[in-house]
Formats: structure tokens, sequence, C-alpha cells
């Protein structure tokens, strides 16, 4: 083979092969002894990957930073499509939306036909105020409703919205309402969604102090609070408000009662919890006539108990 | 003068460098470079031929040893085999290097592509041998086309791009020997 190279020096060629067949040794080497001891060089492989690799993390940043970049540029391609998409579910929404205003309005008449009270025992009467006749220290106010409107002590008083005190006082043409925030107002309530019994207690301020509550850990501000009927005072179930977290993180209430516009109440009519006064008497069998045998001693059968019979019934 | 021309080579030798690192790299991220389950030509390859044809004082053997072996390394394959043997086949064409000066790329893609053809023959060999595990026949046939195939692109790339070019006539090395 003919070399151009003529002119390099002497020792250049043995040297050049000396250094070529030295790598070819070692690369050989390297191969036969993965061969033969496959773990040992496998570990110096990943000892050599794991010193080179995890500085290639600032490389991979911009990389998968580009792939984002690409990939939003793909959904920006799409946002035509996307927007005629929504149109079209604009549309059907639409076209529900329609329905359900003609079912509500349907419903109503079909209420209305049928002449539901959704519960008969809330009548109420609606009474003005007349005079907020209260004072730092009381917070109460004046409706001209009163025994002659047959307004009794203790009934619920609301405003359009929620419960806002009850009656304490009946005059003849109008009659007293303390308010929730009044010291002197206790008002079992019933928190949900925890479903757990508390007293709002009126302190003066706006917001009444939340009290006797079990587990205040499940209760959260923003928690809707309810009237109980725990006492027999109120109907269950009226919207009082919901419970925020006071600046001196206690539990409050914030009523649902408008107390800066009181012009309207509506006085609940609430009839008297019906009261269980008997203790659980003893079941006894029952005669064929319907009443309840009474138990008899047999004259001669000493302290057996007789079987009950019709005929020893009578006495 | 020696000094910068020196200094050039040395530039050249490090943009090699610098490219086969990015190779590996690219190799190494987690993005589907392969496409739809087709191999990924063998660029580094190609691109060590066609470099050693025009240029063989800028790549000297420990280096191509050596940037294969860090390939073979990371890329999990036999460890020094591929190496090997891409060591035999630059040698092997850099004894060529004053024949392929002469002839045009054509002859130069079909000798190139022997090499190849050869190199992977004997990798496959030497594995079914000491019966390693290896890639299957299809899969490293197909990635050995795609390597032939890309080979003029590599080549006109570094026509082109880089400005690694045959030597022309009367051309003079650093030390201003005639190439």
């Amino acid at each position: 083979m003919p070399n151009d190279r003529l002119n390099e020096a002497d020792y250049v060629r043995p040297v050049r092969r000396l250094v070529l067949a030295v790598l070819v040794i070692v690369l050989g080497a390297l191969f036969l002894l993965w061969r033969i001891d496959s773990p040992r060089v496998e570990r110096f492989r990943m000892a050599f990957v794991d010193t080179v690799v995890p500085s290639m993390d600032w490389a991979m940043a911009p990389i998968t930073q580009a792939t984002r970049m690409i990939d939003d540029f793909r959904s920006y391609a799409r946002i035509y499509e996307q927007n005629q998409e929504l149109r079209r579910e604009l549309q059907q929404m639409r076209a529900w939306r329609e329905a359900a205003l003609q079912l509500e309005q349907r419903n109503a008449q079909l209420l209305d036909l049928a002449q539901v009270r959704l519960d008969p025992r809330l009548t109420h009467v609606t009474g003005v105020v007349m005079a907020d006749a209260g004072s730092p220290y009381r917070k109460s106010v004046l409706i001209n409703v009163g025994e002659r409107d047959g307004i009794v002590d203790g009934w619920a008083v609301m405003d359009g919205l929620g419960l806002a005190g009850r009656i304490a006082g009946v005059g003849q043409r109008s009659s007293r309402v303390i308010l929730l925030t009044d010291t002197n107002s206790r008002v079992p309530v019933m928190l949900q969604p925890s479903g757990q019994r508390a007293l709002i207690s009126g302190d003066n301020s706006p917001l009444p102090l939340l009290e006797f509550v079990e587990e205040a850990e499940d209760v959260r501000p923003g928690d809707r609070v309810v009237s109980a009927s725990d006492g027999g005072v109120f109907p269950p179930g009226l919207l009082v408000g919901e419970v925020v977290l006071g600046t001196d993180r206690r539990l409050r209430v914030q009523p649902a009662a408008d107390y800066g516009r009181l012009d309207f109440l509506r006085v609940l009519r609430s009839r008297p919890a019906e009261r269980i006064e008997h203790s659980g008497s003893l079941l006894r069998p029952l005669s064929l006539d319907g009443t309840p045998v009474t138990p008899t001693r047999d004259p001669e059968g000493g302290d057996d108990p007789a079987p009950a019979t019709p005929g020893a019934a009578d006495e | 003068m020696n000094e910068a021309l020196r200094l050039d080579t040395l530039a050249f030798l490090a943009l090699y460098l610098c490219i086969a690192a990015a190779i590996v790299f690219l190799r190494l991220l987690p993005i589907d470079m392969s496409g739809n389950g087709l191999p990924w030509p063998d660029i580094l390859l190609c691109l060590t031929m066609a470099w050693l044809l025009r240029r063989p004082a800028h790549l000297p053997a420990p280096v191509i040893g050596l940037v294969f072996l860090v390939e073979d390394l990371v890329t999990l394959r036999p460890p020094g085999l591929w190496a090997l043997l891409v060591l035999a086949g630059s040698e092997f064409l850099r004894r060529r290097q004053s024949v392929v000066r002469e002839i045009n790329l054509a002859l130069e893609w079909a000798m190139v592509a022997g090499v190849m053809i050869a190199m992977t023959l004997a990798n496959r060999l030497v594995l079914a041998i000491v019966m390693a595990p290896q890639a299957p026949l299809d899969l490293s046939l197909l990635k050995l086309a795609f390597t032939v195939a890309i080979y003029p692109v590599v080549v006109l790339v570094l026509h082109f791009v880089l400005r690694v070019r045959k030597p022309a006539t009367g051309e003079v090395d650093e030390l201003g020997r005639k190439l």
C-alpha cells in the first residue's frame, strides 16, 4: 500500500502500533471480563453511569420546558375545535335550562292544584316593628301584634330569612321580641352537617356565641345552624345562620336575619310539643274484647300466678 | 503559526467530542427518538467514519476507542466489543485514507458500507460465540441499513457545515508537512 506520510518521524509508526495494540487488548479484555464476571463489570458500568448521568439534570430542564411548550402550542392549535365544541355544549345546556324552567313552572302549578301545605302547623302572624326598644344592654324590638292576635309567650320570630328571636312579653296590642343577640337569649340549635347540638347565647355583640359544642373539631366556619326543638320552645329546622370564627378564636353564629333592617317580623304559631308524662307500663296480654288482662292470684295455688283466663280477668 | 494550527487540530478534536457527547446525551434522554419502534441510525458511527476519511489527524485511535467505550457503557451494550470493532474498522479505513482521497463519494460510500456490514457481522458472530444475548436480527439489520443510508447526509453536513473536507492537493498540516 502506498503511504504518503513518508516524512513522519521514524519512531511514530511503532508507537502508534503499540498504542493500538494496547487499546485492542484492553477493549478485548474488558469484553471477556464482562462475559466471565458480568456482575462486577455491570457494577462498574452502573457506577460510571451514576457519576455521569446526574450531572445531566440541568440539561433536562430546558428540554422538558420545550416539550411542554410544544404541548401548549398543540393545544393552541386545537383552540378553534375546542371553541366549537364548547358552543355545541352550551347550546345543549340552553335546551336543558329551558326544560328545567318549564318543569319548575309545571311543578308550581301542580303544587297549587293539589293545595299542598308544606307544614300545616307553621302558620304565622306578620307584625310591623313599632319601636326598637333596645338599649346597649337589651336587644329587643316591639311589634304591633299582641294578645289580641293570639300571640303567646315564647313563640319564634323570624324575618324573611332566618330566626330573629322569640316573643318575651305580650301586651294587648303589642309584644316584645328579644333578639338572639340579647344576653338573655339562649336558643338550642343543631349544626349541619355535623349534626351536633349546641346553644346560642347572646352576649350583646352582633355575633352570638355558640356554646356547649361537644366536638368543636367537627365544626367549621360556614356550617349551617338550624334551630332544634330541644326544650320544646322552637319548631325544628328553622334557619338561624352560619358558624363563623370570631376574632377571639371562639365559635360564633352569624345570624341569617338582617338585624340592621328589621321591618316586618313573622311570629310563628307553634303548638307546645306533646309531653310524655307516663313511664312505660307492663305489656299485658289482651282479652277477647281488647282490654288488658289483669293478672290475679290463684286462691289455691300458693304463690304461682294463675294462667290468665278470660273468666278470671273480670274483677 | 505552527502553534495556531496545532490549536486548530485540537479545536476540531474538541468539536468531535462535543458532537459525540451530544449524540450520546440525546440517546439517553427520556424522549422516544425511535418513533414507531424503528431503530435509530448510528449517527456517531457515520460521523466518525466520514471524519476519519477526511482528516485522520483529527481523530487519534485512543479517542475513538474511548468515545465508543463510553457509548457502550452508557447504552448498556456489552462493554468493549463494539468499541473494539469500531477501532478495527476505523484503523482499516485510516490505512486506506490515501485511496479514499482519490475516489468519489459513491465508491467511498460503498467502502464504508462494506466496513459497517463487516463490523455488524463480526459483532453478532462474537456475541453468538460467547453466547451473550443480542438484539433481534431484523432490528440490527434495519439499523445497519439506516446507518448506511444516512452516511451521505453526514458527509454533506461535515463538508458544508463543519467544513471538514478532504485535503486539497498541496495542502499542508500544522507542522508544514504535505498531507
